[in-house]
C-alpha cells in the first residue's frame, strides 16, 4: 500500500539531494572516466554539423569538388559518427553501472543498519515497511540516478558545447540566442513550482483512492450487512472524481509547460536565427553552412531539455524515497550495546537474576523485581498466563532489550560484560515459532556456520531425533524448505530448530516452547529430545504444557510480572495455589471447585 | 490491436473528444512540415542573395503563426485524448467498485484483497495508457510518418527520399530486436530483484533467529551476494538498453550522410536547391519519433489487452446471491425457524452443517456455543444470506428468507462480527455507520448501551476521534464495543453477536448483557460465544459440535444433563480463576 508521503520543504529536498550525492564519492575515478566519455560524445555531436558546414561553405556553394579534401571530409564525418556511437554506448553503460553500484552500496548500508537495530524497532515498525526501505525506495533512487542526474549532466555539457560552437561560428548571433536561456529557465522553474504542487496532489489523491478501495474491500461484508453500498459508492465516487480532477490539472499543466512549450521556444529560436541571417544577408554575404550549423545546434540543444523535464517527477519521487531511507539510516533505536572491555567468558553456565524490573514503554512494568538463580546444569521453568512476563525474562537474558534496573549475571559477570558473540555462541535459544528459512533442511540446521561439516549437521539432527523424519523425506537433508517452512508440520519445524541450536553446542539452553498443535507422534520425539538436550546444560524453559517441566529443579509461576509461586512440581502442587489450578485445567480434571 | 475494438464502446462514447483530438493531432503533424520548408525557402533566397525584407517577414510570420497554432493544438489534443484516457480510468474504477459492492462473501473468499487492488490499480493504468498513449502513438506514427515522407517525396525529391530512407527499416528491425532482448533480460533482472526482496523480507521476519545465532554479519554477506546479482543482471539490461540511443543516432547519421552525398549530386544536376537539402535533412530528423512510437505502440497495446481482459473477467463474475423476482419489500418480523439438513461452503468438501433444527420465538435470546469450526458462524452466515446452496429451509416470520429482498432482510439484522472491522473515520461515524443521519443523542444512547460511552469521552477528540491506522489505536475490547454500538444504532429486529464479547472483561460483559435484556424485550437476539457467561442467561442454548447440535436447552437444563456443556462450564470456571491469578 501507498505510504503517507513526508512533506519536504525546498531546503529539506536540497539536504537530501546533497546527502545522496555523497554516495558518488567512492566512485570518483570511474565517474571521471564516464564524464570524459560524455565530453567526447558532446564534442562529436558538435563536430558533425561543423564538418557539414565546412562542406557546404567551402565546396558545395562554390561548386568546387576536389577529390582529396572531400574524401578526407567524408571520412572524418564517418569516423566521428562511428566513434561517437561507440563512445556514447560505453558512456551510457558506465553511468548505469555507477548508478547500480551506488544503489547496491545504499542497500547494503540499509540492510547492515537493520541488523544493528534493536528489537524495539521491529516491534514498532511493520516488516513490510522496512523491506520497502531496503528494496523499493532504493529502486526509486536508482531511477533518478540513471534517468535524471545523468540527463542533467548531459544537457549541461551539451548546452555548454553548443554555445562554445555557436560563439566560434558567430559571436553576435550566439549572444542574441543567450536570450533563450532565461526564457527556458523561467519555463522550467514555473513548471517545477506548479508541478510539485499539482503532482503531489495527484499522488495524494491516488493514495486516498487506494486506501478507500482497500478498506472497502476488507470491510465489504460489513458494508453489505449494514446496507451501506450506495453511500460507500458515493464516497468512493467523490474521491474518484477528485482524483480525476487532479489528473486533469496535471495533464493541463504538462501540456501547458512541457513539450508544447519547449517546442514553442524552439520555434522562437529558429525565427531568431533566420531573421538574423536573413537581415545580415541583405547587406553582407552569409555562408549557408553556418545557417545549417546553427539550425542543427538549436535542434540538438532542445532534445535533452525535453527529456529532463519529462522526468522531473521521477526526481520528486526519488527525493521522497531517499528521505525515508535516510530516516532509517539515522534511526537510533539500536540493539543494546555491550561494554567496551567486555571479554568475560561463559564457562559454568550459572544464571542469576537480581531484582530485575523492566518495562517496554517506560510506563508499565512487565517485570517487577525478578530474582532467581539457576545453578549450572539445572532447569528453571517459567510458567504463567499470557502476558505474565515469561518471554520478557528471556528477551532480557538474550540481550534483545536493554534493561536499567537490577542485573542479570552469568557465571558471576553481568550480561553487559560479555561480547555479544560470546552470548550468542554459548546461549542457545529455541524460539516459540521455529522460523525456517528458504533453502533446504541442511542449510536450516547449519545456518551461516560454513565450517560446520555434514557429519556435524547429521549428528545434531540425530541427537534431537529429527533424523527420523528427515531421512524419510525424498531428498533427506537436501529437501527444499519453502517460505517459512510451510510444508512442514510445526512439530517438524520445532525439531529442525532444536537441531540448529544443538549444532552450536551451547552451554546454556533457553527454550520457548511451541504452543501450536503438535501431533502426538512428534510430541513424543520432542519430549525425549528436550530431555537429552537439557542434560549437562543450564536451561531456562518457558513451558505451556506443564507436563514437560515436571522434573525441573525450580519452577517459577509468574503473574502480572511478578513471581507469585516458586518450588518444584511436587511442592507447588502441595501448595494448592495457582500452579495447582493450572495443572488441573491442563489435565481437564473437572472437580468441584472449592 | 484487438484491444482498440474491445474499447470501442468507450471510443464511441467519447466520439467527439477522440475525433477532435485525432484531427488536431493530424493537423499538428501537418503544421510540423512547415518549419523545415520555411528554413529551406529562406536559405535559398539567402544563398542566391535575393532575400527581401517582405519575403522574410512573410515566411517568418507564417512560421510564428504555425508555432503558436501548434502550441494551442498540442495543448488541446492532449486534453482531449489524455483527458479521455483518465476519464476511462475513472469510469472503470467506478464500475469495478460498484461490482465489488455486489459480490457475495464467497467471492471475497476466493480472491485476495491484494489481487483485487492490483486489478484496480495496475491493470487500470495499463488500460488508461492504451486509451491515451496507445491512441497517440498509433495516430502519430501513421500521420507524422506518412506526412513527412510524403512531403519529402512530393515537394522535394522522391529519388532522394528513397535513397535516404533505405537505412530506416534497419532501425525498426534493430530496435525491435533490442526490445525482445531487453524484455528477456529485464525479466531476469526482475527475478533477481524479487529474490533480493524475498531475502530482505525473510531476514526481517526472522530477525530474532538471526540475532539468536549472532549471524548478522553472515546474513549481511548473503544479502551482499544477492545484491551483487541484482547489479549483474541489471548491467546485462544496461548493455542492451544503452544500444538504443547510439543505434538510432548511427542510422540517422547514415541517412544524413546519404542525403548530403546524393543531395549534392541532385543539386549539381539542378534537380533541387540547397534550401531543399536543408528542408530534407530537417524532415529526416522528424522521422525518428514516428519510428520509435511504432515500436512503443505494440508494447502498450499488448499490455493493455492483457489488463483489459483481466478487468473484464472480473466484471463478468456472476453475482451469486441475487434477489428473486417479486421478492418482498417488507422487513421480516416474527419467529425464526431454522431447518438445515445439509450445508457445505463452496469449494469445501466437508459438511459445515447437518441436521440443525431450532425455532426461536420473537423476543427470545438464543445462545450458540461450541469449538472453533463447530458451525456457529455458518448458522449466522446462512441467516444473513451470505451463503446459499443448503438443503432445508429457513423461515423468518411467515416466509423463507430468500422470499425477502436482501436489503429488507439485512434491514432487520444488526450484525456484530467476530473480527471487529472499523472504518477509518470518526468514532461517531463508525457508530452511525448504518444511519448517517443520526443525531448525537442517538449515538450516545447506543454507545451507552454498549458500555463504551465513558471510554469514548476519554479519547483526545471524544466522539470526533479518528479510528484506524492513522488515528487512535483502540484495544480489542473497545473495538468490539463500538461494533456493538454500531449494530444497536439500527434498533434491529434481530441482533447477532458473533463471539463479539470475547475481548471485554467479565464485568463489562455482564453490564452489556444486562442492558440488552432490559432494552430488547420484543426483539430477537442471537449470541455465539466461547465463553459461557455470555450466553448463560439465554432462553435457549444450543451446543454445536462438528456441524450439528449435540445439546439443546436452557442453562439449568444443560447443567442437569452433565454433558459437554457441563464440562465446558467447569473448565471455564477454573480458567477464570487462573486468569485472575488464583485468587477468588
Amino acid at each position: 500500500m501507498e505510504e503517507k508521503q513526508p512533506r519536504l520543504t525546498g531546503k529539506d529536498q536540497w539536504k537530501v539531494l546533497k546527502r545522496l550525492l555523497t554516495y558518488l564519492a567512492p566512485h570518483k575515478k570511474i565517474i571521471s572516466f564516464a564524464l570524459f566519455l560524455l565530453i567526447l560524445t558532446v564534442i562529436g555531436d558538435i563536430l558533425g554539423p561543423y564538418l557539414i558546414k565546412t562542406f557546404m561553405d567551402d565546396y558545395l556553394t562554390p561548386k568546387n569538388f576536389p577529390t582529396g579534401p572531400l574524401v578526407g571530409l567524408a571520412l572524418g564525418y564517418v569516423f566521428i559518427q562511428l566513434g561517437n556511437v561507440v563512445v556514447s554506448y560505453f558512456q551510457l553503460l558506465k553511468f548505469q553501472e555507477i548508478a547500480l553500484k551506488i544503489i547496491q552500496q545504499m542497500r547494503i548500508d540499509v540492510f547492515t543498519k537493520v541488523h544493528r537495530l534493536g528489537m524495539r524497532y521491529f516491534d514498532k515498525t511493520p516488516a513490510g515497511s522496512i523491506v520497502s526501505r531496503v528494496t523499493n525506495d532504493t529502486e526509486a533512487i536508482k531511477d533518478m540516478f540513471v534517468s535524471v542526474l545523468v540527463g542533467f549532466v548531459q544537457s549541461g555539457f551539451l548546452v555548454i558545447g553548443v554555445y562554445i560552437a555557436m560563439f566560434i561560428l558567430n559571436i553576435k548571433l550566439a549572444l542574441i540566442t543567450t536570450i533563450l536561456l532565461p526564457i527556458l529557465f523561467v519555463v522550467i522553474r514555473t513548471y517545477r513550482k506548479y508541478s510539485s504542487v499539482v503532482y503531489q496532489d495527484l499522488r495524494e489523491r491516488l493514495s486516498q483512492l487506494n486506501a478507500k478501495l482497500a478498506e472497502s474491500l476488507q470491510g465489504m461484508t460489513m458494508i453489505q450487512a449494514f446496507r451501506q453500498e450506495d453511500r460507500l459508492q458515493d464516497e468512493f465516487n467523490e474521491i474518484n472524481d477528485s482524483h480525476w480532477n487532479a489528473g486533469k490539472r496535471n495533464i493541463k499543466l504538462d501540456s501547458l509547460l512541457l513539450r508544447p512549450a519547449i517546442d514553442l521556444v524552439y520555434a522562437l529560436a529558429i525565427i531568431m536565427v533566420l531573421s538574423y541571417f536573413g537581415i545580415t544577408s541583405m547587406s553582407n554575404i552569409v555562408e549557408v553552412g553556418v545557417i545549417y550549423a546553427f539550425v542543427t545546434y538549436i535542434d540538438r540543444f532542445f532534445e535533452p531539455i525535453n527529456q529532463v523535464m519529462q522526468r522531473l517527477s521521477i526526481f520528486q519521487q526519488a527525493i521522497v524515497a531517499a528521505s525515508r531511507v535516510f530516516k532509517l539510516l539515522d534511526e537510533e533505536d539500536l540493539a543494546p550495546s555491550q561494554k567496551n572491555d567486555a571479554h568475560a567468558k561463559i564457562e559454568q553456565g550459572k544464571i542469576e537474576f537480581q531484582n530485575v524490573t523492566f518495562s517496554y514503554d517506560g510506563k508499565t512494568d512487565v517485570l517487577k523485581n525478578i530474582s532467581f538463580t539457576a545453578e549450572p546444569g539445572q532447569t528453571v521453568a517459567l510458567v504463567g498466563h499470557t502476558g505474565s512476563g515469561k518471554s520478557s525474562i528471556i528477551n532480557l537474558l538474550m540481550r534483545f532489550y536493554e534493561f536499567e534496573q537490577g542485573d542479570i549475571k552469568i557465571d558471576g559477570h553481568s550480561v553487559k560484560d560479555f561480547k555479544t558473540d560470546e552470548i550468542r555462541e554459548k546461549v542457545g535459544l529455541v524460539l516459540q515459532d521455529p522460523f525456517l528459512f528458504y533453502g533446504d533442511i541442511e542449510s536450516n540446521i547449519r545456518l551461516h556456520a560454513k565450517d560446520m561439516t555434514d557429519e556435524e549437521v547429521k549428528a545434531a539432527a540425530e541427537f534431537v531425533q529429527a533424523n527420523n523424519f528427515i531421512e524419510k523425506l525424498p531428498n533427506t537433508y537436501k529437501q527444499k524448505v519453502t517460505e517459512r517452512g510451510s510444508t512442514f508440520s510445526s512439530g517438524q519445524r520445532q525439531l529442525v530448530a532444536f537441531a540448529r541450536t544443538i549444532a552450536t553446542n551451547p552451554k546454556i539452553l533457553v527454550l520457548d516452547e511451541a504452543t501450536a498443535n503438535i501431533d502426538t507422534e512428534t510430541e513424543v520425539a520432542i519430549q525425549s529430545s528436550l530431555e537429552k538436550m537439557r542434560k549437562g546444560r543450564t536451561t531456562i524453559a518457558i513451558a505451556h504444557r506443564l507436563s514437560t517441566i515436571q522434573d525441573a529443579e525450580l519452577i517459577l509461576v509468574l503473574h502480572h510480572g511478578e513471581i507469585v509461586e516458586r518450588g518444584t512440581h511436587q511442592e507447588l502442587l502441595n501448595q494448592k495455589g495457582l500452579y495447582h489450578k493450572m495443572y488441573l485445567l491442563q489435565n481437564s480434571v473437572v472437580e468441584e471447585i472449592a | 490491436m484487438k484491444v482498440f475494438l474491445d474499447l470501442g464502446w468507450f471510443f464511441k462514447e467519447r466520439k467527439k473528444q477522440y475525433l477532435i483530438g485525432i484531427l488536431m493531432l493530424m493537423f499538428v503533424a501537418f503544421l510540423q512540415l512547415l518549419p523545415p520548408k520555411i528554413i529551406g525557402y529562406v536559405v535559398d533566397e539567402i544563398s542566391e542573395g535575393t532575400l527581401t525584407f517582405a519575403f522574410l517577414t512573410k515566411w517568418l510570420g507564417i512560421l510564428a503563426i504555425a508555432a503558436i497554432g501548434m502550441y494551442i493544438l498540442r495543448y488541446y489534443w492532449r486534453i482531449m485524448i489524455f483527458g479521455s484516457a483518465i476519464f476511462l480510468a475513472r469510469q472503470l474504477r467506478e464500475q469495478l467498485f460498484r461490482h465489488f459492492t455486489k459480490m457475495s462473501p464467497s467471492f471475497y473468499q476466493k480472491k485476495r484483497v491484494g489481487d483485487l487492488m492490483a486489478h484496480a490499480t495496475n491493470d487500470l493504468s495499463a488500460v488508461q495508457q492504451t486509451a491515451g498513449a496507445g491512441v497517440l502513438t498509433l495516430v502519430d506514427s501513421i500521420t507524422t510518418g506518412g506526412f513527412v515522407i510524403a512531403a519529402m517525396a512530393i515537394t522535394i525529391n522522391w529519388k532522394l527520399t528513397l535513397i535516404a530512407l533505405i537505412p530506416l527499416p534497419l532501425m525498426a528491425i534493430l530496435t525491435s530486436y533490442y526490445g525482445k532482448l531487453l524484455h528477456q533480460r529485464f525479466r531476469y533482472a526482475q527475478e533477481a530483484f524479487s529474490n533480493l526482496n524475498d531475502k530482505a523480507q525473510e531476514s526481517i521476519s526472522g530477525v530474532k533467529v538471526i540475532k539468536t545465532f549472532g549471524q548478522e554479519k553472515e546474513d549481511t554477506e548473503d544479502f551482499v551476494r544477492l545484491s551483487q546479482k541484482v547489479v549483474d543482471k541489471n548491467i546485462r539490461v544496461a548493455k542492451v538498453d544503452s544500444l538504443f540511443d547510439p543505434t538510432i543516432s548511427l542510422i540517422v547519421g547514415i541517412c544524413f550522410f546519404l542525403s548530403i552525398v546524393f543531395g549534392t549530386r541532385f543539386i549539381l544536376a539542378g534537380d533541387m536547391s540547397i534550401g531543399d537539402l536543408f528542408a530534407f535533412t530537417s524532415y529526416l530528423g522528424l522521422l525518428v519519433w514516428p519510428m520509435l512510437a511504432f515500436g512503443w505502440l505494440f508494447n502498450i497495446v499488448e499490455r493493455g489487452r492483457a489488463s483489459y481482459d483481466r478487468i473484464r473477467d472480473l466484471l463478468d463474475e456472476k453475482i451469486e446471491i441475487a434477489d428473486k423476482v417479486g421478492a418482498l419489500e417488507q422487513k421480516p418480523e416474527g419467529d425464526l425457524e431454522f431447518h438445515i439438513d445439509e450445508f457445505k461452503f463452496p469449494e469445501d468438501e466437508r459438511l459445515a452443517l447437518h441436521n440443525v433444527h431450532f425455532t426461536l420465538k420473537r423476543g427470545e435470546t438464543l445462545g450458540i456455543v461450541g469449538k472453533t469450526g463447530a458451525g456457529k458462524t455458518a448458522i449466522l452466515k446462512l441467516l444473513m444470506r451470505e451463503f446459499e446452496g443448503y438443503t432445508g429451509q429457513i423461515l423468518y416470520g411467515d416466509h423463507p428468507i430468500d422470499a425477502y429482498k436482501k436489503r429488507s432482510l439485512r434491514e432487520a439484522i444488526g450484525y456484530v462480527p467476530q473480527d471487529h472491522f472499523l472504518f477509518s473515520t470518526t468514532v461517531a461515524g463508525n457508530i452511525a455507520f448504518a444511519n448517517a443521519g443520526a443525531t448525537m443523542e442517538q449515538i450516545y444512547d447506543a454507545a451507552k448501551l454498549a458500555n463504551i460511552h465513558e471510554d469514548i469521552l476519554q479519547f483526545t477528540d471524544g466522539y470526533k476521534t479518528v479510528v484506524g491506522e492513522r488515528g487512535v489505536s483502540l484495544s480489542g475490547g473497545q473495538k468490539q464495543r463500538i461494533s456493538i454500538a454500531r449494530a444497536l444504532m439500527m434498533e434491529p429486529e434481530l441482533l447477532i453477536l458473533d463471539d463479539s464479547l470475547s475481548a471485554v472483561d467479565a464485568r463489562t460483559e455482564e453490564a452489556i448483557l444486562e442492558a440488552l435484556k432490559e432494552k430488547r424485550t420484543d426483539e430477537t437476539t442471537i449470541i455465539t460465544s466461547h465463553r459461557l457467561s455470555a450466553i448463560q442467561h439465554a432462553h435457549q442454548i444450543i451446543v454445536m459440535s462438528d456441524g450439528t447440535i449435540i445439546e439443546k436447552g436452557s442453562h439449568e437444563e444443560l447443567m442437569e444433563i452433565k454433558g459437554t456443556y457441563f464440562e465446558m462450564y467447569q473448565l471455564q470456571q477454573l480458567e477464570t480463576l487462573v486468569e485472575k491469578g488464583g485468587e477468588e
